[in-house]
């Protein structure tokens, strides 16, 4: 990339033409303050902090928002370079309270260290200073306006990156304020990284507040696991606690952000709702035992109840999606030693003989760079942000971006063309789509499209698709549901091949790929997780189950565990009183951050991570107390002194693509269908517990949508409830469709 | 609500940028639609000019809050726009503002309970040669005194 050279300090450095200075000098480690400069916002250059002298320029010049150009001579050092960051250093904190020991950035602020390195040693200023209002943005983030040094970072943040401008500068000279309009507040899915980006203490964390100083932390690498992303981040601790997540830069995978989900779900970790002690049920009752008791207690009734009456085949083993790679990979290796293909963890989904399947074939970097997207049943922006980011991206760059979708939803980019259909439609739409591109290359159409005919958002789609040079289609997880999933999935698979598109399967979010990669699914003979709750199992294990909120059919399968003569084994990092309901054993475990594992995202890269704490009270790592139960249950080949070891074992095991040779049905369905989808906020127990999160606006999205002419249908009135959901009448939702925001499974999903 | 009559004038402003630009027309759409509310803006209207030119509120905030020639609270039939920029501070333009808050009996941003007048502090108006000076409606006055000023404004119906 080197192609000329400029001279730094009296040193050649070799630099790309056109560069900006400041991104040289930070290449080379050459120090220069900064406050309002980004790398991945616009230069603003309003701090004029990065005054550096180039020779031959009458006057100091702004390394961000200088170009270099060859032979360039620059000074940071100089006498002149030293003279104005002084006086921009002076004239910064004339307005700027000297409070820091008060200051929630002590310690970890742009504007003190520059201060101390450039800074004057007392203050000449005597006159008084401003004092900015604080506004109150909401429950994530805090303010203290009057610290704010108006480098409009948190301003280019929102209009940029978060996609919607939600600060803005009002006034003008010394009445200028940064603020939200009115009292708006703050409502992105990715409004935690502002935090990051402000220099100073004017916005901070508010879960934070207060609690510690950032030297008093230790900071551990980490993965967040709440998408199919796997955000980088940091999660600092002290004294055994998560204190705080930031943002850790991996550019091919989250950049420099992350999402409030991963930035604040860790304040469940704290929650009173813990599970800390190994309990058994004795007589109906509840009682706190040692762990040997607790697991003698588990693995008797494990060979009572299954193994010894009926074999493996009576025993069953569901998670949710959380779980880590290892926890998945042991669970599943016990249940086939002991001769059990019982194994699921697609706890949310009715019907599993019409389950999606599509491969994603596109990296995150890439999803950048391409130039049309269809995106079907997914409210991308919020059930995974980070994916939205890059397509964002790839929006601003001129993509088209088609949508089909049962419900308009906010995007932060423009559309080409939103289609809202009721879920029973989509599969006609694109059998539609699939034929009008078969019949323009003149390939041969398969007969069950013999009869579609062609409609016009179907041509405009095709046509979209045969345009691009670089698509990708984006299934989402609206869709798991759908009466025609699997046709769906198929019909998609065949679209981008005909069209040379790339696919990208959003519709198992959190681990499920981990999940996939080793075979959490039943093999030959075995039982999915609905003919299980149907087949009257002797025994079951469950591992971070919240029956309430994992299954499509929360009362069926609360009923069918419930069942004096089934075994329950419960391993749980949260109490849970349905999951006391029908345990015979509850066994606490750790949660997020508190264990070692694996995380596989979209690209099925695997991304493992250490524990950051110990798990509290008695506790303990899943996968060691897997380990542990197979010991007891006698099985061989589970020795293992860590987590990586267990890694070390799997290999990719997906057997996925086998199982399939369905025809395509594209009957569309008539008649009202229900879209069942948590709040973004509810999808996994520790995001659920965590209050901060819970208070905002996404967190609490819990309300039916439907049209005028559904609600009639159905008769339902505005301000009624749906299954005990407050209803919400609007046009924005597909006729014939009710799409339900509910953290709860309140009833019987159709 | 932002009336018919003055969408079509906006759009009219939104033609005369390049598709998809529109919100390069805010700052004639906040005058037309501040001319149609009694000239001043409300919050409200701020955000509907916003979602007429498709731009996010806070967008149309900061245009609006930025130029002193919008209003953000009711004002008077007339308004004394009172430059308080250099040449006229030093030429005692704020000694005048005294004058005329006390002369009116009312604080700058306030109206005289007549609803007839009100007086604003505005930056340089470009006549520094004839400082101080103000404006009222489309006439600038100059080279001011209480004298001047009572004759000015006592004229003033
Ligand atoms: S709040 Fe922080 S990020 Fe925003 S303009 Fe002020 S100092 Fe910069
Ligand atoms: S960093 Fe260059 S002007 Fe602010
Ligand atoms: S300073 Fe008052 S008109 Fe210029």
């Amino acid at each position: 990339m080197a192609d000329i050279e400029i001279e730094i300090d009296g040193n050649v450095v070799k630099a790309k033409a056109g560069e900006m200075l400041i991104a040289v000098t930070d290449r080379e480690g050459i120090s220069v303050p900064r406050f309002c400069y980004h790398k991945k916002l616009s230069i603003a250059a309003n701090c004029r902090m990065c005054l550096v002298d180039v020779e031959g320029a009458p006057k100091p010049q702004p390394a961000c928002s200088t170009p270099i150009n060859e032979g360039m001579k620059v000074h940071t050092q100089n006498e002149k370079a030293k003279a104005s960051q002084k006086a921009v250093m002076e004239f910064l904190l004339i307005n700027h309270p000297l409070d820091c020991p008060i200051c929630d950035q002590g310690g970890e602020c742009e504007l003190q260290d520059v201060a101390m390195s450039y800074g004057s040693d007392v203050s000449r200023f005597t006159e008084g200073k401003r004092i900015v209002a604080n506004s109150d943005i909401g429950a994530l983030i805090h303010t203290d306006m009057t610290r704010c040094i108006h480098c409009t970072r948190c301003v280019r943040f929102g209009s940029e990156i978060g996609g919607i401008m939600e600060m803005g500068g009002t006034g003008r000279g010394e009445d200028l304020k940064i603020e939200p309009f009115l009292k708006e507040g703050i409502t992105s899915e990715l409004s935690g990284n502002m935090i990051d980006v402000c220099p100073v203490g004017a916005l901070t964390s508010k879960p934070f507040r207060y609690e510690l100083r950032t030297w008093q932390m230790h900071s551990v690498a980490n993965i967040a696991r709440h998408d199919l992303v796997g955000s980088n981040i940091f999660t600092q601790t002290y004294k055994g606690k998560v204190k705080r997540i930031v943002a850790r830069d991996n550019d091919s995978v989250n950049e420099t952000w992350i999402s409030d989900r991963d930035r604040f779900s860790y304040e469940g970790l704290a929650h009173e709702n813990r599970l800390l002690k190994p309990q058994i049920k004795m007589d109906g009752q509840w009682k706190e035992v040692e762990w040997d008791k607790a697991l003698e207690f588990a693995v008797r009734g494990l060979v009572d109840n299954a193994l010894n009456t009926g074999g493996g085949n009576k025993l069953g083993a569901l998670t949710s999606n959380t779980a880590t790679l290892e926890e998945f990979h042991l669970l599943q290796k016990m249940l086939r030693e002991v001769g059990s293909e019982n194994i699921d963890y697609r706890l949310n989904v009715k019907d599993l003989d019409n389950v999606i399947n599509l491969e994603s074939t596109i990296k995150l970097v890439e999803l950048e760079k391409v130039d049309h997207s269809l995106i079907i049943g997914a409210n991308l922006r919020l059930e995974q942000p980070m994916i939205n980011h890059r397509l964002r991206k790839a929006a601003l760059a001129g993509a088209s971006i088609d949508v089909i979708n049962a419900m308009s939803f906010d995007f932060n980019y423009r559309t080409n063309s939103e289609n809202i259909v009721s879920p029973g439609q989509t599969v006609a739409i694109l059998a539609e789509v699939l034929k009008s591109i078969l019949e323009r290359s003149c390939a041969e159409i398969p007969k069950y499209l013999g009869k579609v005919k062609i409609g016009d958002v179907a041509k405009c789609i095709a046509d979209e698709l045969l345009e691009s040079n670089n698509s990708v289609i984006i299934l989402g997880e609206h869709a798991i549901n759908n009466p025609q999933a699997a046709s769906i999935a198929k019909l998609i698979s065949e679209i981008a091949q005909q069209t040379g598109s790339t696919t990208l399967n959003v519709s198992a979010t959190s681990n499920s790929m981990a999940a996939e990669m080793v075979n959490f699914v039943p093999g030959q003979g075995g039982l999915n997780a609905n003919a299980m709750l149907a087949a009257d199992l002797g025994a079951y294990i469950l591992l971070d189950v919240y029956p309430q909120y994992d299954f499509h059919n929360s009362v069926q399968a609360i009923k069918s565990l419930d069942n004096k003569n089934t075994f329950v084994v419960s391993m749980n990092s949260f109490r849970d009183k349905e999951v006391a309901r029908y345990s015979d054993v509850m066994l606490p475990i750790a949660s997020f951050y508190e264990t070692s594992g694996s995380h596989i995202n979209i690209e099925g890269v695997m991304q493992s991570f250490a524990a950051a704490v110990s798990a509290p009270s008695e506790s303990k790592s899943a996968w060691k107390v897997l380990k542990v139960l197979a010991d007891l249950l006698e099985l061989s080949g589970f020795h293992y002194a860590n987590s990586e070891q267990i890694t070390g074992e799997i290999s990719n095991q997906s057997h996925k693509q086998k199982i399939d040779n369905k025809e395509i049905n594209i009957t569309a369905k008539r008649g009202v269908s229900v879209i069942w989808q948590k709040s973004p906020y509810a999808i996994d127990v520790l995001s659920r517990h965590a209050t901060a999160l819970q208070a905002t606006k996404i967190g609490q999205m819990h309300n039916a949508l439907m049209n005028k002419a559904t609600a009639k249908k159905e008769g339902i009135k505005e301000g009624g409830q749906y299954l005990g959901v407050p209803v919400i009448i609007t046009e924005k939702v597909a006729n014939n469709c009710i799409f339900v925001h509910a953290n709860q499974s309140t009833g019987d999903k159709s | 609500m932002i009336s018919n009559k003055a969408k079509k004038q906006i759009d009219t402003w939104i033609q005369k940028y390049p598709k998809g630009r529109q919100s390069s027309a805010v700052m004639e759409a906040l005058k037309i639609v501040q001319a149609e509310n009694e000239n001043s803006l409300s919050a409200e209207a701020i955000a509907e000019v916003a979602d007429y030119l498709d731009m996010s509120s806070i967008a149309a905030a900061e245009v609006a809050t930025f130029y002193e020639n919008y209003n953000h609270k009711p004002v008077g039939k007339h308004t004394i726009r009172i430059c308080h920029n250099i040449s006229c501070m030093l030429n005692g333009a704020d000694d005048l503002v005294f004058y005329l808050e006390k002369k009116l009996g009312v604080k700058t941003g306030q109206v005289t309970k007549n609803g007839l007048l009100n007086v604003k502090k505005v930056e340089c108006l470009g006549a520094c040669v004839g400082a101080p000076m103000f404006q009222i409606g489309d006439t600038y006055y100059e080279n001011l005194t209480e004298k001047k000023i009572d004759d000015i404004v006592d004229k003033l119906k």
